[in-house]
């Protein structure tokens, strides 16, 4: 399934945490600056998901690889199948915001290196958006099915190794669909791009979280909107 | 008696591709193409339909293939089902099936076999179909060309081209290189192909809804480069439903020397009770294409979604129908990637001519020491003030010109978007530079002598770029109209000879002084409606400065002359687009032709202008960054160095200079340097260290002291205030194109006073090791941003070792930690910009 998601303003001060701001006060004129900066992003920006799901097939508990049916995707390591005990099946998902914003960023690396930082913080948080929102979306097909996902998990986190991204990215199609590239040592471009694994469940899974409060996916819940929660509440 | 015929076909074949390989230059045009009948032969000319099949993923898909898998493999292991699949389309029409090879390289193939296997099992899949003609699928290659990717011009061109050798010795009829996304990968490609096989060659791009591919290429451009280059056939697949695709797929017809074709899909896939289905219907599907076999495509198909029962009803939409008359459009055109830049007839033309060292003793500069921030913002500055072209040119002894226009070509493509003049005197660098560029490029230039006509005219036509030729010959420049007009004349023959269209020869007659032969410009002028009215379709182009050579005040008489030379027929000028008075010229004689319809720009541009900004010339390349802040409010009564340290600490780069120019009404430069800036840096360093500061802050108050920096620079007239500190090589690793880091200490270690020679991001351990033995820089920072590229980083050092042993290495970056630092045989880790600064002032200080 390819979803176009709807676009987003970053907002400002998840922008300066990922510049490393602390309790530094911030300049009316680096303020101005990222609100240029932000502005343009968000203008460039073409948030779109690729997403599909797979039932699980076995789990080969010796060499911790669980594989899924319908899909050459191995998922291999302790943290995966720890993240994945009890799921019937998996969302696989690739999100990006497209190409536009990565020339952007070449252009100011070229220029200047400010507006690049502030730039990339900007484009690191919009993609972000993507993700919750691409994962919200899962949650609320899962619970439209009376079932139950978990918290996405990327290659790379954990043991899940970053190996398995060319077979995940050919899996929902997202080099032709979503124009996602992938370098010889595992790369994404754009590189504002984020594919992860997403548990489906039958029953609510342990660790899942207590609030809404707290869930990232909170401000892209349709759910919630609705008064219920991907909890089953 | 098919198989036969095309076995005898394929051993005569594969000498060819063994020459070919022999010769990397490749074929020309008119060399012997294999076409595998005449119907093909009529299809190539435009004056026969052929089908295509359609989808391969959504047959296997049906079958069961697993999300992910290899599909290419399954030419192997179940060759039956894979000719089944080919079978029913030819059932259902199909003159040409496409083999099961989108996905066959090397790299995606992964050692499970080799590409050759796969080639020959999949031509051998489609043959048994008994369809009339086999295609050899190329898809693009899955990772990202450089500049913006990691993946090099000629890497991507040697994967494509085992490609094309095993599909040509499988017995291929022809090759189709489909669902490009990136033009310079298709050019790739389509280089491979035409110069490892001699069969026909069609490409085919995907274009997004909002009209471009995802690298932003747009249909005129896709088709006015690829057909230009040589593709027999052009088009779109993939992309979107044929409504959809209808309006692009026109956008390209007007602008392709060729055949165009269209396999769109079958519309959006949603999935309906665990199927996929699409939404557009093959009755919906044929009335699309319809449309399209209307207005002048003449080969179709299908791809995703599509099945035998859409190409039945294509076949059938063709019955009885002959192929629609066209109209090639004959405009001066060029193309980058992402713009089309088009002279329609007496139109005029502007092109950049400031990057060019020539009596530039910045530009000199720039060049030598590898920082193009200059030639950067002269290209913009241009753009900006109208150039429609730039005209790019390194030719200094001293560097390697070639390498040095790589490297532009690359940084140039990044910040602005205007269509490229290659100008170099050496036909190899011409013929490197233009050949992966992504788009079709002008060469500066050709001219009247054999040996110059004979080597580059070959390039122009060889990869169909515009070509400029200069009136001089063995002789000289011919001191008459007449003279000239005999040059062009043996010019245009060689190009008519080249099948170089007249519209993409440009005749330029050559500017000469007024002040030493005030008979000059008149001949100039003559010979340009000389060569308009006896060489039909050429246009013509003219550097016009040096008219005023040796009289004051040129800029009045370079405009006068340009006026002149636009009512002689002059379609393109080679001038400096930020003179005010030059665009004035240009701006409103499009008014007086209607180039300027109704004169709206003119009248935008100049509703309020008077005469006095006439002599106003725009001067700063360097451009004011309208971002910064508005009044000082710092306060005019302090004393100037606690200002200029109050500035820098604050980050605000405006007020700079004049801070600057008050200190140094009183004091020297060392004194604004070394009792100014640096302490307020050091200031700076210190509460970024404390967390007083965060990024943003240090980069801002980093730039404010640049700018102070440029203000010193600029009012010293001796070197001594710009005396360096030495000199810095970095980069980021090979694999790496993480490079916000890396800008950052670039920034710093400039403010320090030292020379940075940055050699960019994804470099090659040897490229950087090169460029510090060559200038012996004695101190290198290498940043990684990823676990995977620490290696590279470690591969970097090692050669820094043994090849340059005085060269001292930091290392820094997001997954680096002091121990990854030892484990890589780095001589230092900094754990941020300011602590590299401080390493390499402390290396630097030390005596060698």
């Amino acid at each position: 399934m390819i979803v176009d998601l709807p676009a987003h303003d970053a907002d400002p001060a998840e922008v300066l945490r990922y510049l490393g701001r602390g309790s530094q006060s911030v300049s009316s004129d680096i303020e101005g600056r990222l609100e240029t900066q932000m502005g343009r992003a968000r203008e460039l920006a073409r948030p779109r998901a690729s997403i599909k799901c797979f039932p699980i097939a076995s789990r080969d508990a010796e060499k911790s690889t669980i594989s899924l049916e319908g899909c050459a995707l191995g998922l291999e390591g302790a943290s995966i199948a720890e993240h994945l005990a009890g799921a019937r099946a998996v969302a696989l998902m690739a999100v990006t915001i497209g190409m536009a914003l990565e020339r952007e960023l070449r252009r100011l690396a070229l220029l200047n290196s400010l507006d690049q930082a502030l730039f990339d913080a900007a484009a690191t948080t919009l993609v972000e958006c993507a993700a919750e929102d691409a994962e919200a979306l899962v949650r609320s097909r899962a619970r439209e099915q009376g079932r139950f996902a978990n918290a996405r998990f990327s290659p790379g986190y954990g043991d899940l190794p970053l190996a398995c991204q060319p077979t995940l990215l050919d899996a929902l199609d997202a080099r032709r669909r979503l124009g996602i590239t992938l370098s010889p040592s595992l790369l994404m471009t754009p590189t504002k791009s984020v594919t992860a694994v997403i548990g489906i469940f039958d029953e609510l899974p342990p660790r899942m979280r207590t609030t809404c409060a707290d869930c990232p996916c909170h401000e892209y819940c349709t759910i919630h909107r609705s008064g219920g929660s991907c909890r089953g509440d | 008696m098919e198989t036969r015929t095309s076995a005898t076909t394929h051993a005569t074949t594969t000498n060819a591709a063994e020459k070919s390989r022999l010769s990397p230059r490749g074929r020309l045009v008119e060399a012997g193409a294999r076409i595998a009948d005449d119907h093909l032969r009529r299809v190539l000319e435009g004056r026969d339909f052929l089908l295509f099949d359609g989808a391969m993923g959504t047959q296997l898909q049906a079958r069961g293939l697993a999300a992910g898998e290899t599909p290419e493999l399954l030419c192997l292991t179940n060759p039956r089902e894979i000719a089944e699949i080919h079978r029913a389309y030819v059932e259902a029409g199909s003159e040409v099936v496409t083999t099961n090879t989108f996905g066959a390289s090397a790299p995606k193939l992964a050692g499970a076999a080799t590409v050759e296997e796969v080639f020959s099992a999949a031509v051998a899949c489609a043959r048994e179909s008994g369809a009339r003609y086999v295609a050899a699928d190329i898809g693009p290659t899955g990772a990202l060309l450089q500049p913006m990717g990691t993946l090099s011009f000629d890497d991507a061109y040697d994967l494509f081209a085992e490609q094309v050798r095993a599909a040509d010795a499988a017995g291929a009829d022809l090759v189709v290189i489909e669902t490009m996304a990136d033009l310079a990968e298709a050019k790739a490609a389509l280089l491979a192909a035409r110069e490892n096989c001699r069969l026909p060659v069609f490409c085919t791009m995907t274009f997004d809804e909002d009209g471009r591919t995802f690298l932003g290429t747009t249909p005129e451009v896709a088709a006015l480069t690829l057909s230009g280059l040589g593709a027999d056939v052009i088009g779109i697949n993939c992309s979107l439903g044929p409504a959809d695709v209808a309006p692009l797929v026109e956008r390209m017809l007007p602008w392709a020397c060729c055949p165009v074709m269209a396999q769109a899909n079958a519309g959006l896939p949603r999935v309906e009770g665990g199927v996929t289905v699409y939404d557009v219907t093959p009755e919906q599907f044929a009335d699309a294409v319809g449309g399209m076999v209307d207005a002048g495509v003449t080969v179709i198909g299908g791809c995703c979604g599509t099945t035998p029962a859409y190409i039945a009803r294509e076949r059938a939409l063709l019955e009885g129908r002959t192929p629609a008359p066209r109209d090639v459009r004959r405009d001066f055109a060029v193309a980058s990637s992402q713009r089309l830049t088009v002279l329609p007839d007496s139109h005029v033309g502007v092109i950049g001519e400031r990057i060019n060292p020539t009596g530039k003793r910045r530009m000199k500069e720039a060049l030598r020491s590898g920082n193009h921030d200059l030639i950067i913002s002269e290209a913009i500055a241009q753009e900006e003030a109208g150039a429609q072209i730039l005209d790019v040119n390194a030719g200094l002894p001293e560097i390697d010109e070639r390498a040095t226009l790589a490297r532009l070509m690359s940084e140039l493509q990044g910040v602005t978007a205007l269509p490229i003049q290659v100008d170099s005197a050496v036909p190899e660098t011409i013929e490197a530079t233009v050949r992966s560029y992504p788009g079709k490029p002008v060469i500066n230039s050709t001219n009247g002598r054999r040996d110059t006509l004979d080597a580059v005219v070959p390039i122009a036509a060889r990869y169909g770029c515009a070509l400029v030729g200069l009136t001089i010959d063995e002789e000289g420049i011919p001191p008459t109209a007449e003279g000239r007009l005999a040059i062009a004349r043996r010019i245009v023959a060689a190009t008519d000879a080249a099948n170089i269209p007249r519209q993409d020869v440009v005749i330029d007659c050559l500017c000469m002084a007024a002040s030493t032969d005030q008979s000059a410009p008149r001949t100039i002028l003559d010979a340009i409606a000389l060569v308009k009215r006896e060489l039909p379709g050429v246009r013509c182009v003219l550097g016009v400065s040096n008219v005023s050579f040796g009289l004051p005040f040129r800029p009045l008489v370079n405009a006068t002359f340009l006026a002149a030379a636009f009512a002689a027929g002059l379609d393109l000028c080679i001038i400096n687009p930020l003179q005010q008075r030059m665009m004035d010229v240009v701006r409103s004689w499009r008014a007086l032709t209607g180039e300027d319809e109704s004169a709206q720009a003119y009248v935008a541009a100049y509703a309020n202008r008077t005469d006095d900004a006439a002599a106003a010339t725009t001067t700063a390349a360097a451009r004011q960054d309208p971002t910064s802040s508005d009044a000082d409010s710092t306060g005019d009564a302090q004393d100037p160095c606690e200002r200029a340290r109050s500035l820098v600490l604050s980050g605000r780069k405006q007020p700079m200079a004049d801070a600057m120019a008050q200190i140094l009404s009183d004091h020297d430069t060392l004194f604004a340097i070394n009792e100014v800036l640096v302490p307020a840096l050091d200031e700076v360093g210190i509460r970024f260290e404390r967390g007083t500061f965060f990024l943003p802050q240090l980069m801002a108050a980093a730039e404010a002291a640049k700018a102070g920096f440029d203000a010193i620079k600029a009012s010293a007239a001796s070197a001594e205030a710009t005396a360096t500190k030495g000199t810095v090589a970095i980069c980021t690793v090979k694999g790496d194109i993480h490079d916000i880091g890396k800008n950052i200490v670039r920034m710093l270690l400039e403010n320090y006073g030292f020379d940075v020679l940055d050699l960019g991001r994804d470099v090659d351990p040897q490229d950087f090791c090169d460029a510090v033995v060559e200038r012996h820089i004695r101190v290198a920072g290498l940043s990684a941003l990823m676990t995977a590229t620490v290696p590279a980083m470690a591969e970097t050092i090692t050669l820094l070792n043994e090849q340059a042993p005085w060269c001292k290495t930091i290392v820094g970056g997001a997954v680096l930690t002091p121990e990854y630092a030892e484990m890589v045989g780095a001589d230092y880790y900094a754990k941020d910009a300011t602590e590299t600064a401080r390493i390499a002032q402390e290396i630097l200080a030390q005596p060698e």
